[in-house]
């Protein structure tokens, strides 16, 4: 039974999954799951504001560094890690086709 | 590999995306519901089990913004199931693949895992067994605040009389130390919100995590974020919720239940 609902219970959005999916859960340790450079690799580029900049930035995601370095505000500008580039991916069915940066 | 696996999986599969590990000792099929509407399915090791779909081993990964929204959604889905299913369940974070390796093939490196991980995640479930996750965010309407300040605080009151009655240059001036002085008092008020608020929602739960405020694009401004542990069917919380939402330019936002993404303590 769940508790009665408030008047100001809200809709769960899709920030707030993201907030979960994205930053928190169980993770597996690094040799069992695909990473580049050892970082484990959080694979849909969402939008800036909607994924959350630090978990961009902590997690390597991002495709295209320099359109997303440049807009970020300037003191949270940070240089790529060094060596790492998306891994080029043959196209599938149902996702689409990465080109190596 | 069962039937049912073989089935699921196809030739050139060589990894396997984990949603969630569950307590489950068979093997079942969840159904097309997983990203990209592949068949969910349950790999057991002992007494628990993972959810999971059989893909290449390569992340998810899209610009297309739609897709990538989908497939996250998709993870949620296959949760939610898995939480109809089992009961409460260890939600994975997002894109959690686990490929065949020198060690065997997927599955098989995936309950190696669950064997290593067995001493951690079976009291873990038995914690949560029963509980889910609650979102609370509470807002405030800062200038409606400050404004009940200036007016309820003699100073402040005085120094807006004697800025809006002064003649130009001192009005000025007056006004900039009245801004000045509410923005001080502005701060003292929300952190003394955000530490009652911050208690009383800690009597009422389990365990609790603060997480960072975030921006809203209406002009609230985000005081506090929790996710909060509970027992389904309690209600403190929204008894404590209620009181604080009606004070004065306070706004409460509950949502849940989820799956407890942020007790199953990450890697």
């Amino acid at each position: 039974m769940e508790p009665e609902l408030p008047q100001w219970q809200g809709r769960a959005t899709l920030v707030d999954l993201l907030d979960r999916v994205l930053d928190k859960g169980v993770f597996l340790r690094a040799d069992l799951i695909l990473s580049v450079a050892g970082i484990p690799l959080i694979g849909a580029r969402l939008s800036l504001e909607l994924a959350g900049m630090e978990t961009m930035l902590k997690y390597g995601i991002l495709s295209d560094w320099d359109e997303a370095i440049r807009a970020l505000p300037p003191d949270l500008r940070q240089p790529p890690p060094p060596g790492e580039s998306p891994p080029e991916r043959r196209a599938s069915e149902g996702r689409e086709e990465t080109i190596a940066a | 590999m069962t039937a049912c696996q073989a089935a699921a999986a196809t030739a050139a599969d060589d990894g396997v995306y984990v949603y969630c590990v569950a307590r489950s000792t068979a093997h079942w099929l969840l159904g097309p519901i997983g990203l990209d509407d592949k068949m969910a399915y349950t790999v057991p090791n002992g007494d628990l089990c993972c959810v999971v779909h059989s893909c290449d081993a390569r992340p998810y990964h899209s610009d297309n913004r739609q897709l990538a929204e989908g497939w996250v959604l998709a993870h949620q889905r296959v949760v939610d199931a898995a939480t109809k299913a089992f009961g409460t369940v260890l939600p994975m974070s997002f894109n959690m693949i686990v490929r065949d390796g020198p060690g065997g093939p997927a599955t098989e490196n995936l309950r190696t895992w669950m064997t290593e991980r067995r001493d951690g995640f079976t009291p873990l479930l038995d914690k949560l067994a029963g509980k889910a996750e609650y979102g609370v965010q509470i807002f405030w309407d800062r200038r409606l605040v400050a404004d009940t300040l200036v007016q309820k605080d003699p100073k402040l009151r005085k120094m807006r009389h004697e800025a809006l009655n002064k003649p130009k240059g001192t009005a000025y001036m007056l006004q900039q130390k009245l801004a000045k002085a509410t923005r001080a008092a502005i701060e003292r008020r929300a952190n003394r919100y955000v530490e009652d608020f911050y208690l009383r929602v800690r009597r009422c739960v389990e365990e609790m995590r603060i997480d960072r405020p975030r921006n809203t694009d209406n002009g609230a401004r985000m005081l506090l974020r929790l996710s909060c542990l509970m027992k389904k069917g309690s209600s403190d919380l929204g008894r404590a919720l209620d009181e604080i939402q009606k004070m004065e330019g306070i706004s409460v936002r509950f949502t849940g239940p989820w799956p407890p993404y942020s007790f199953v303590g990450g890697g």
